[in-house]
C-alpha cells in the first residue's frame, strides 16, 4: 500500500525525516519496501522568463540570456540548451542553489561572460529520468515563484501490511501506529453522523451474514466534473487514477479511513436495493468494462431489475457516476470476509475494495466514512444530502474485552517488564482498561482491532511497542538424545562425503517430474500441476540425473560422475522413499599429459562403488526397461536397488562416447554412517596362495564357480580372486563357445603354518568337486 | 706369487673403475671373480706356495678377493646411483599435478550441512517428516483460517485424494509434537513445495530448515538468544541482526529477522520468520494426542523457518537461483 507522506501529516504532526519515519514503521511491523519523493524540494530555484537570448561571442553552442527572476532586476545567464524561445518560462537555480547530486550553484564566468546562476532541464531537477533541453513551464506562472510551489515535494513510502491488520490499511490508521510509537497526538476526520432509518423499500438485506450491515444515502443536485488540483494530486500521490469528483472522493475516504464506498446514479436504479446472492449464471457487467458471469454463491447489489453491484469487489458499468449524474445513491456497508475473497477469487476480479473487505474492515467505520464522503462530495460537487442514512442490518459488537495476567507477559516475554510498562504500552494503542489489580487487567479493544482478542494477541502488542531490543538474548535448555532423523541424516552426509571422496558430484534435480515420461511407474500426480513438465512426483531420480548427464555431455564434459540423494515417491505401499542415485560415464581417467584418457568406466566401476556403498550386497541379473543390463542389488533378502547400464544407442544418443552406467539403492539399506564394527584378528600365519586356470562355457558365471568353491566349505580356504578372464571369438586361442578363467584361492590356519601337502590335498578335492559338479576343465 | 697379486690387484681395480655401466662391470666381474675369473686362478697356485709362506700369501689372497669385492660392489653401486639421479634429473617439476578425481558436496547441502552443525552444538536434535501431507498438518494445526489464500488451488500443489505437497516445514512442528512429549528441542530441514512459476529468484521446490523447541517458561529472550548465536555463527561476530514484528497464523508474537553482513551487500536481506508458537497450534495439538502435555498453560515454545535456497544464491553470490538446480559440473565443482 502506497503512503503519502503529507497525507499522514494531516492526521498526526511526524517532522521527522522520510527515513526516519520509515525506520519507526518497519521497527513496528510495517515493513517499507520503498521511498520515494516526486517533485522539486529546492531553495532557491525559482520560475523565471528567458527577455532576451544573444549568442556567446567565444562559444558557438551557448547563448547569453537576459531573464526575470521575479526580483525586477534582469539576471544575465549563460546557456547551453537550444529548445526555448524568448518569453518562454524556465526554472532558474540560482546561486546558493543545490541541487540533485550536491551539484552548487554560483556565479562565475563561463568562456569569459559573466553567468549568474542556471536555467535548468527537468533532469536537472530530478522531475524526470532523461530530459533534453530546459523544462519549459506553464506561461501562466509568475515570475520569482519558488519551484517547489509549481511541483510541490510528495514523499510516498511503500508498505507491506501484513493480513492481520486491516486497520492499517488506510493514512488515518497509519497515522495511529506512528502516533503509538511517538507520543504525538493522532487526530481523524470528525464528520457528524447522520441520523439513521431503515427502510425495506429503499434498500434490505437478503444474506444477513454475506452482509451484515447496509446504509445508503441519497445526495441530489450534484455537478459531476473534474476534481480540484488537491484530490487529484492526493489519489495521483499514491498511484490512483482520477476520474471525476464523486468517484475520486469514494477513493479518497477509502484511503483515508479504509471503508470501502461506492456511489451509484440514482437515476439508474429502478425502485430499492436489495443485497442478494446472484443466481447462478446471472450476467453482470463491471466498471472494467468485462461481463462476469456469477455463481450463486456470488453476493450482489441489486435493483428490482439485475445486479448494480458485486457485492466489496466491483460496481457496475451501466449504474455508474457519469457526467450526466445528478442524484447519487452513496453505499457504505460491511461484506463478510469469505464471501468476498471467494468471489474476488472465482472472477480473479481484484480491487481495493475486495482488498479490504477481504481482510475485514472497522464496524465502526461504516457511517463515519459514509459521512466523511457526503461532507466532501457537498464541497467539490454541490448537491443536498438527505437527512437521514438508510440502513439495513446490524453492526456487529463495536467492542469486547480480553484479560491479561502481567506475569504470563513476563513469562512469554522472557523479561521483567513493570505493569505500568504493559498499561503504558497498550494505552498508547487505543486500547482501555477497565479493572484490574497487581496481577492481570481488563482491556477493552477498539472495533478496528479484530485480531486482539486473547492474551497473547495482546503480548504481542506489547512487544511490538516495548521494542524486542529490550529483550535480553538467552541461550539455555537440555541437549536432546538424537532421533532416527538423527541417524538418517548423519548417513546421508556420510553417502555424500564418501561418493565425492569417489569423484562424484552431488546435483538436486526437481521432485517435480513429467508423468508421460513415468508412465511405467506408478506415480503419484498432481491435481493441478503447473504443466505436463511437473505433473508428477518423481518415482526414480535417474531420469533427472542422465537428463544431467547429457546437459554436461553437451557442455563437452569429457568425464562425468553425478549423485543426488532425494526422496521418490510411489502410488504404493511405501510412499515416500530417501534413495541415492548415482551415474557415471566417460574418461576413468582423466587425460593428462601422463594418461591417455582412453578408458571409459564400465559396470564394474559402478558395481565397485555400490559394493563400498553396501557390504553385504549380492548381485542379480534382471530386466528392467530402459536400461540394456541391470542387476538387482540385495541386501539380505531386501531389494537394495539396482545397478544398470543404459542401451549403447541410448547412451550415443545423449552424446556419450563410453557406456553410460546408472545405480539407485535406498538410503536406509546402505552402510550406516555411526556403527560399531567388532574386532577380527590379524592373521598370525602365512597364507599360501595356489592358481588356477579353468575353460569352461562362455555363459557360465564366475559366480558359479565362485559359489560351488565356497559350497564345498573347505576349512581352511580364506579367499578366492579372479585375476584373468579371457575369450577368443575368433577360435583361435580357445573354442568360441568356451572361456578362460584364472582365480587364485588363498589358504590360511588361525593356528599354525600351512604344509604343502594339506594345500595340495586341499585344492584337489575342490577341483575334483568343480569337475564333477559343473564340468570344469583346469588347464594344468 | 706376491708380486703377481699385487699386478692383478692393480688390473682389477683399474679395470673396475674403467668400466662405465652396469653390464662391463658385470663382465669387470667375471673376468676377476667368476669361477674361471683371474683371481680364483690365481688362488689355485696356494698349493704350490712354501709352508712357511701359506699364511702370508693366503692373507694377501684374501685381502685381494675382499678389496676387488669391495671396489666392485660400490661400482655397482655408484653405477646405480648415477643412473637413478639421470632418471629423476630428468623429471620436468613443473609439469602439472595429478590429483586423483575429487567430486563435490552441492553448496545448498554444505550450507545446510554448517546451519545442522550449528544448531546440533546448541543441543537440538533432528526431525523429518513427510513430503506430501495432509491439509491439517499443513495448515489446519498451524492455525490457518480456512479460507486462507494459502490452502489456494493457485498456490498449493494438491494430489487428487485431497493430500497435497507441503508449502513450509512447519509440518514436521505438527508431526513431532504429535508423537513426543515436551520438552523438544529440534530442527528440520527438508522439501517444500510452492505453485510458482519458476524463474531468476523463485523455484516450485525449494529448501527450508524448521526450528521448535517447546518446553516450560520458553520465551521470546530464548528464541532471540538461540537465532542471534546460530545468525553469528554462520555469518560472523559482527553480523547485524534486526527482529521485526510481523505475521504468521501459527505464532504470536511473530517476527522476521533481517541480518546485515558484508555478504548480504551491506543491505538489509530478510532471511527468517519466527515467533512464539501460537495457543491455538497447542491446542490442535492437545485435541489431536487426547492429552493436556502441550497445554498453552503448562509449555511455552518457540518455532523459526528459514529457506536456504535464497540464502545460498546470496553467501556464494549467483545470479540466478536456477544455477542450483541445473547440475552443470563447471557450476558443482567450484564448491
Amino acid at each position: 500500500m502506497k503512503i503519502s507522506l503529507s497525507w499522514l501529516k494531516e492526521f498526526v504532526p511526524y517532522e521527522g525525516a522520510a527515513q526516519d519515519l520509515g525506520d519507526l514503521l518497519t521497527r513496528a511491523g510495517l515493513e517499507v519496501g520503498s521511498i520515494e519523493t516526486r517533485g522539486a524540494d529546492f531553495p532557491k530555484v525559482v520560475v523565471a522568463q528567458i527577455l532576451e537570448s544573444n549568442p556567446h561571442p567565444n562559444a558557438d553552442r551557448l547563448s547569453v540570456c537576459k531573464v526575470d527572476d521575479g526580483s525586477g532586476e534582469p539576471r544575465q545567464i549563460v546557456c547551453g540548451a537550444k529548445n526555448y524561445k524568448v518569453g518562454d518560462k524556465v526554472p532558474l537555480a540560482l546561486p546558493g542553489a543545490v541541487l540533485p547530486g550536491n551539484f552548487k550553484i554560483k556565479s562565475g564566468k563561463l568562456r569569459g561572460v559573466e553567468s549568474d546562476g542556471m536555467m535548468c532541464s527537468a533532469k536537472e531537477l530530478n522531475l524526470a529520468e532523461d530530459a533534453q533541453g530546459l523544462l519549459i513551464l506553464s506561461p501562466d506562472l509568475k515570475t520569482g515563484t519558488p519551484i517547489s510551489e509549481v511541483f510541490p515535494p510528495e514523499t510516498v513510502l511503500e508498505i507491506e501490511i501484513t493480513p492481520n491488520r486491516p486497520d492499517w490499511l488506510s493514512h488515518a490508521g497509519v497515522a495511529r501506529e506512528v502516533a503509538a510509537n511517538t507520543n504525538l497526538p493522532a487526530t481523524s476526520p470528525n464528520p457528524g453522523i447522520a441520523p439513521t432509518r431503515e427502510d425495506a423499500a429503499v434498500a434490505r438485506i437478503e444474506d444477513a451474514t454475506a452482509c451484515p450491515f447496509y446504509s445508503v444515502r441519497r445526495i441530489s443536485g450534484v455537478k459531476i466534473g473534474p476534481s480540484p488540483e488537491w484530490l487529484r494530486r492526493r489519489l495521483e500521490s499514491i498511484g490512483l487514477r482520477s476520474i471525476n469528483n464523486v468517484v475520486d472522493v469514494t477513493n479518497y475516504v477509502m484511503m483515508e479511513l479504509g471503508q470501502p464506498l461506492h456511489a451509484f446514479d440514482a437515476a439508474k436504479i429502478a425502485g430499492g436495493i436489495i443485497v442478494r446472492r446472484a443466481m447462478a449464471g446471472e450476467k453482470f457487467l463491471a466498471l472494467d468494462g468485462r461481463e462476469y458471469e456469477l455463481r450463486s454463491a456470488d453476493l450482489v447489489i441489486a435493483d428490482s431489475g439485475r445486479a448494480v453491484a458485486l457485492a466489496g469487489v466491483m460496481g457496475g458499468e451501466d449504474s455508474g457516476v457519469t457526467e450526466t449524474t445528478t442524484d447519487l445513491l452513496l453505499e457504505s456497508a460491511l461484506f463478510d470476509p469469505p464471501t468476498v475473497r471467494a468471489t474476488a477469487r472465482a472472477l480473479d476480479l481484484h480491487s481495493d475494495s475486495s482488498y479490504r473487505f477481504e481482510r475485514g474492515v472497522d464496524p465502526a467505520g461504516v457511517l463515519l466514512a459514509s459521512a466523511r464522503a457526503v461532507e466532501l462530495i457537498l464541497e467539490v460537487a454541490g448537491g443536498v444530502a438527505e437527512e437521514t442514512v438508510v440502513v439495513a442490518g446490524a453492526l456487529p459488537p463495536l467492542e469486547w474485552t480480553v484479560e491479561l495476567a502481567y506475569s504470563r507477559c513476563r513469562d512469554l516475554l522472557g523479561v521483567g517488564i513493570s505493569n505500568d510498562r504493559v498499561n503504558a504500552a497498550l494505552a498508547k494503542l487505543g486500547l482501555d482498561k477497565v479493572s484490574g489489580d497487581d496481577a492481570k487487567s481488563v482491556w477493552k479493544i477498539p472495533s478496528g482491532r479484530a485480531d486482539l482478542t486473547r492474551d497473547v494477541d495482546l503480548i504481542e502488542e506489547v512487544v511490538r511497542l516495548v521494542g524486542i531490543e529490550s529483550i535480553p538474548s538467552r541461550l539455555v535448555g537440555a541437549p536432546t538424545l538424537a532421533t532416527r532423523a538423527d541417524a538418517t541424516y548423519d548417513d546421508a552426509m556420510h553417502v555424500r562425503r564418501s561418493l565425492r571422496d569417489l569423484g562424484f558430484s552431488e546435483a538436486r534435480t526437481s521432485t517435480l517430474v513429467s508423468r508421460a515420461s513415468h508412465s511405467a511407474y506408478p506415480l503419484m500426480e498432481l491435481r493441478n500441476p503447473l504443466g505436463e513438465e511437473q505433473s508428477a512426483l518423481r518415482p526414480t531420480l535417474l531420469t533427472g540425473l542422465l537428463a544431467a548427464v547429457e546437459r554436461n555431455l553437451n557442455f563437452g564434459a569429457t568425464s562425468v560422475r553425478l549423485f543426488e540423494v532425494g526422496r521418490v515417491f510411489s502410488a504404493s505401499q511405501e510412499e515416500q522413499v530417501d534413495r541415492v542415485a548415482l551415474v557415471m560415464t566417460g574418461e576413468r581417467v582423466a587425460k593428462s599429459w601422463r594418461d591417455s584418457g582412453d578408458e571409459s568406466f564400465d559396470f564394474f566401476d559402478m558395481k565397485g562403488v555400490v559394493q563400498s556403498l553396501v557390504r553385504s550386497a549380492t548381485f542379480h541379473h534382471v530386466s528392467r526397461e530402459p536400461f540394456a543390463l541391470a542387476v538387482e542389488v540385495k541386501v539380505g533378502d531386501a531389494s537394495a536397488g539396482f545397478v544398470g547400464q543404459i542401451s549403447p544407442s541410448a547412451a550415443r544418443a545423449m552424446n556419450a562416447r563410453g557406456p553410460v552406467i546408472a545405480a539407485e539403492l535406498r538410503l536406509d539399506l546402505l552402510e550406516a554412517a555411526d556403527q560399531v564394527r567388532e574386532f577380527v584378528p590379524i592373521p598370525k600365519f602365512p597364507a599360501v596362495t595356489r592358481d588356477f586356470a579353468v575353460v569352461v562355457p562362455r555363459d557360465m558365471a564366475f559366480g558359479t564357480i565362485e559359489a560351488a568353491v565356497h559350497a564345498a566349505q573347505e576349512p581352511l580356504l580364506a579367499g578366492m580372486q579372479v585375476f584373468d578372464v579371457f575369450a577368443d571369438d575368433t577360435g583361435a586361442k580357445l573354442p568360441a563357445d568356451r572361456k578362460s578363467l584364472a582365480f587364485s584361492l588363498t589358504f590360511r590356519s588361525p593356528e599354525r603354518t600351512l604344509t604343502a601337502e594339506e594345500v595340495t590335498a586341499a585344492c584337489d578335492r575342490l577341483k575334483a568337486g568343480l569337475r564333477s559338479q559343473l564340468g570344469v576343465d583346469f588347464r594344468e | 706369487m706376491e708380486a703377481q697379486i699385487e699386478a692383478l690387484r692393480a688390473e682389477a681395480l683399474a679395470a673396475i673403475s674403467a668400466a662405465k655401466d652396469a653390464r662391463e662391470l658385470d663382465a669387470v666381474r667375471v673376468k676377476y671373480m667368476g669361477r674361471a675369473g683371474a683371481i680364483p686362478l690365481l688362488s689355485e697356485g696356494m698349493r704350490n706356495v712354501p709352508k712357511e709362506d701359506k699364511a702370508r700369501v693366503g692373507k694377501a689372497l684374501n685381502a685381494l678377493r675382499t678389496d676387488v669385492t669391495a671396489a666392485l660392489e660400490s661400482a655397482v653401486q655408484a653405477i646405480a646411483d648415477a643412473a637413478d639421479n639421470a632418471a629423476l634429473a630428468d623429471i620436468d617439476v613443473t609439469l602439472p599435478g595429478i590429483a586423483p578425481a575429487q567430486g563435490s558436496i552441492h553448496p545448498l547441502t554444505q550450507l545446510l550441512d554448517r546451519a545442522v552443525r550449528i544448531f546440533r552444538r546448541m543441543g537440538f536434535a533432528l526431525a523429518d517428516g513427510p513430503d506430501i501431507e495432509t491439509e491439517w498438518h499443513c495448515f489446519d494445526a498451524l492455525n490457518t483460517p480456512p479460507h486462507h489464500p494459502a490452502r489456494n488451488e493457485q498456490d498449493t500443489f494438491y494430489l487428487p485424494d485431497g493430500r497435497l505437497l507441503r508449502t513450509h516445514t512447519s509440518t514436521v512442528q505438527i508431526r513431532t509434537m504429535e508423537t513426543q512429549s515436551p520438552p523438544v528441542r529440534i530442527i528440520a530441514p527438508g522439501a517444500a513445495y510452492r505453485r510458482d512459476e519458476v524463474d531468476a529468484t523463485h523455484l516450485a521446490q525449494f529448501t527450508q530448515m524448521e526450528g521448535l523447541y517447546v518446553a516450560e517458561k520458553v520465551s521470546v529472550a530464548d528464541l532471540k538468544g538461540t537465532l542471534e548465536f546460530f545468525l553469528r555463527e554462520l555469518f560472523g561476530e559482527n553480523t547485524k541482526i534486526r527482529f521485526r514484528p510481523h505475521f504468521f497464523p501459527f505464532t504470536e508474537p511473530s517476527f522476521e529477522i533481517d541480518i546485515q553482513t558484508p555478504a548480504t551487500g551491506g543491505k538489509w536481506m530478510e532471511l527468517a520468520g519466527c515467533g512464539m508458537v501460537d495457543p491455538a497450534v497447542f491446542q490442535q495439538i492437545c485435541d489431536r494426542r487426547g492429552d493436556e502435555v502441550y497445554h498453552p498453560d503448562k509449555v511455552s515454545g518457540f518455532a523459526f523457518g528459514f529457506g536456504l535456497d535464497r540464502l545460498a544464491m546470496n553467501l556464494i553470490g549467483i545470479p540466478d537461483i536456477r544455477m542450483l538446480v541445473e547440475n552443470d559440473l563447471r557450476f558443482l565443482r567450484q564448491f
